[in-house]
């Protein structure tokens, strides 16, 4: 399968940053573009095509969240902010935005990647039509509405196939317990987190094939859920990880 | 003006002097009606009743002019010879004199007494004034708090519409609802009082405040800059607070139609207040509570933007070399030079150690300053645990890990993320303190509405010392002082999160070298579990 190399743009305002950044994804095959202000940005993703952005929150003209707002409002290029630890409610509010994913300051090459990744493949995704999702075991046939657990076809009530949908559309990135909640009981429970919660661990009961580590139906505290990433095989070079740090390889045996 | 006031003074006078005649006059036929009908001679010690009377109502004078009045109608009307005022019974002369004295003294007596009483109510109303504005000072939270209760006080002490406006000109809030109350050559005055203040000029102020008066009648300055300004019907008394503390704010009294003289005795009554109530918010502190609170304000204002900015300033370059780190350990040059790898491996390692220590440093600040604010949801313990043990993955790589987490615990209502934190300090700590290849247990459980996450550990344990001292900041085990590197603050921040929550960690060890275990305990409740089970899913 050969591919264009895709194409990422950097925004943010340290020089440092963009450097790594810029080797690291080249090293990986990518095209990259930089930007230093969110003016720059703007103007850069309406000028040229890009495939995603990468776009640290504290930028000196204008903030993260219009960046990515600005984008949003004429693009569905995928967009992963890079946030800081602590702050769950501007993490939430960014995603609501309209941004993919995060990545917590400071982080390794490895889980940026990973992340971009998810995004470019979930865009490919869309494109394409392809309608099966596969988390290691476990495969969902969005068109059929099944649901097979290593080729066993799981038993699910509507809402938690409904829960396990808008999980899987957005396979591999953070989904917030807001949009979760309006997408499955409608906008006037988005407040009722105990409903995600219980329905959640029902879900893990099935889906999980060991419930009490989890590895599909990851929790993302304070933020929401996420579906984990594991590359299927036959990828293009950009969408295979060549060094840890995706979260189900760093997690101790029970 | 000074006439119509004097009028009505002397109007009231004549009013009581009228009714004082109307009750001698009242007695005396009551007394004519008595002695015809009965015979009764003796009738003069009766008019004591209108003395007393007046006395007590209305004061010396009218009592006085009772006693005349009763003096003469006797003579007149009872005493031989009768219609006449010529008394020549020397017995009845000296019944007479007696009478005169009884009254001059008793009315003189009562009107003290009554005098006395309306005393001892005032006191006890400025008393009861000035407990209640002891104690809303006492409560007072801020400096606009301490403001209305001055203002509420001195409108209670002087009975006239008082408006307080605080060291930045704000006018009080009462005065903001109270609205158009307030003239704007009044407001002008005031911005003068202050900004003369400042400039340290009364006299300034004083002549600002009559060119802001206008077309109203603007008149004298005061001592210590204190202005009086007309607008229309009311005189307003613009004046500091206190000449000498600026932050006790100025203040507009409204004294009404007052002429000169009655205005001169509001404005010593005026004086004698704001002294008593700057002598009383001295005592109080009240100075130094608004110098406080002021102070608190901006220090907690710096404290958040160094927070900020060192959270930047530190976490910036760390960021650009974790990356650089993790770009190069990944490099094709590196492929096979597996010193060189490991040398990267360990400026990444390092880097992460440094950020770990930065946050927890932060943390500590945070904690210390009072900015932990638990942001409260419900949540799934299982996920923060499985979330703590994410983030310690590291650590606990070669440590025999047995966890065993209940899948029906029940939910928890508070700040995940909080709690996540605190536990990954703990089961860091754990690992901190153990050898490698030795267990740690961790295990939930539910029990009498309370969840419980035990730590244990097969490592160095406690003394009784280590036990009294663990959860304070930058203590750490003396033991271990010299052999395990660390700053103290792990299980102070871990305390501080999960008492925020509404929970408690505990601490049980053996002994040394015997292991420890700590234990967090957070409230849980079933009702909303219970809630959804009966919701049915579709």
């Amino acid at each position: 399968m050969t591919e264009a190399s895709p194409i990422v743009l950097i925004v943010d305002d340290e020089v440092q940053i963009r450097r790594f950044l810029r080797t690291g994804f080249e090293l990986n095959g990518f095209v990259v573009h930089e930007a230093a202000t969110g003016g720059e940005a703007i103007r850069t993703a309406t000028l040229r095509p890009i495939d995603i952005a990468i776009v640290d929150l504290g930028l000196p003209d204008m903030d993260g969240s219009e960046v990515v707002e600005r984008i949003r409002s004429w693009s569905n290029v995928p967009i992963i902010v890079l946030s800081v630890r602590a702050n769950e409610a501007n993490k939430v509010q960014l995603l609501e935005a309209g941004a993919d994913d995060y990545v917590v300051k400071p982080f390794g090459m490895a889980e940026l990647l990973a992340r971009v990744r998810v995004a470019l493949r979930r865009q490919s995704r869309a494109a394409t039509g392809e309608p099966t999702v596969v988390v290691g075991p476990l495969t969902i046939d969005l068109a059929a509405r099944a649901v097979l657990l290593n080729g066993q076809r799981l038993a699910l009530t509507p809402k938690e196939y409904r829960l396990l949908q808008v999980l899987a559309q957005h396979a591999g990135n953070v989904v917030t317990h807001q949009h979760l909640l309006k997408e499955v009981w409608g906008s006037i429970h988005v407040h009722d987190t105990h409903y995600l919660r219980i329905f959640v661990r029902k879900l893990r009961q099935k889906i999980e094939p060991n419930p009490e580590m989890p590895r599909i139906l990851m929790t993302e505290l304070g933020v929401g859920y996420r579906l984990a990433q594991m590359p299927a095989e036959g990828e293009p070079a950009w969408a295979t990880a060549e060094a840890g740090g995706s979260e189900a390889q760093a997690k101790p045996e029970a | 003006m000074q006439k119509t006031v004097l009028m009505a003074s002397l109007r009231q006078q004549a009013l009581h002097l009228l009714l004082t005649l109307g009750l001698v006059v009242a007695v005396t036929v009551v007394l004519y009606a008595a002695i015809i009908t009965t015979g009764v001679t003796q009738g003069s010690a009766i008019y004591l009743i209108p003395v007393l009377i007046a006395a007590v109502r209305w004061g010396v004078v009218p009592a006085l002019f009772a006693g005349i009045c009763g003096v003469l109608a006797s003579a007149y009307f009872f005493v031989a010879p009768t219609y006449t005022l010529i008394v020549t019974d020397p017995h009845e002369v000296f019944n007479l004199i007696l009478f005169t004295f009884t009254a001059i003294i008793v009315g003189q007596l009562a009107a003290q007494l009554k005098e006395q009483l309306e005393l001892a109510r005032q006191r006890e109303v400025d008393l009861s004034d000035l407990y209640s504005f002891s104690r809303r000072l006492a409560v007072a939270f801020d400096v606009s708090d301490i403001h209305s209760a001055i203002e509420d006080h001195l409108a209670a002490v002087l009975q006239r519409k008082v408006i307080l406006f605080g060291p930045q000109r704000e006018p009080s809030a009462a005065a903001r609802r109270n609205g158009g109350g307030m003239p704007g050559a009044v407001l002008g005055a005031v911005e003068n009082m202050a900004s003369g203040h400042e400039s340290g000029g009364g006299r300034a102020a004083a002549g600002g405040g009559r060119a802001a008066a206008g077309g109203g009648r603007a008149a004298a300055d005061g001592p210590g800059g204190e202005t009086v300004v007309g607008d229309g019907d009311d005189i307003w008394l613009v004046r500091a607070v206190s000449p000498s503390r600026r932050e006790f704010g100025v203040i507009a009294v409204n004294l009404g139609h007052a002429s000169p003289p009655s205005q001169g005795a509001l404005r010593s009554r005026i004086d004698a207040v704001l002294a008593d109530a700057t002598a009383t918010l001295e005592r109080l502190g009240v100075a130094h509570a608004i110098g406080e609170a002021r102070m608190r304000a901006q220090t907690e204002q710096l404290r958040e933007a160094l927070i900020g900015s060192v959270s930047h300033e530190l976490r910036t370059p760390l960021a650009s070399i974790l990356g650089a780190a993790t770009v190069l350990a990944a490099a094709p040059a590196l492929k096979n030079e597996k010193s060189l790898k490991a040398l990267v491996q360990g400026v990444h390692d390092e880097t992460e150690r440094l950020n770990r220590d930065i946050q927890n440093l932060l943390d500590a600040s945070r904690i210390s300053s009072g900015g932990v604010r638990p942001h409260l949801e419900w949540t799934d313990p299982t996920d923060i645990l499985h979330s703590a043990l994410r983030s310690c993955a590291r650590r606990l790589a070669d440590r025999a890990v047995a966890i065993d987490i209940p899948q029906d615990l029940p939910l928890v209502h508070v700040d995940a993320v909080l709690v996540q934190q605190a536990l990954v300090q703990i089961i860091d700590n754990a690992a901190k303190y153990s050898q490698a290849g030795s267990r740690i247990a961790i295990a939930a459980a539910a029990r009498d509405g309370r969840l419980s996450v035990s730590v244990r550990d097969e490592g160095a344990g406690l003394t009784e010392i280590d036990k009294a001292t663990m959860f304070h900041r930058f203590e750490r085990g003396e033991r271990h002082a010299a052999t395990t590197s660390g700053s103290g603050l792990g299980l102070w921040i871990a305390n501080a999160f999960i008492t925020a929550n509404g929970g408690k960690l505990e601490a049980v060890s053996a002994g040394p070298g015997l292991g420890s275990t700590l234990t967090v305990e957070l409230p849980a409740t079933h009702s909303a579990v219970a809630q959804l089970e009966s919701d049915a899913d579709d």
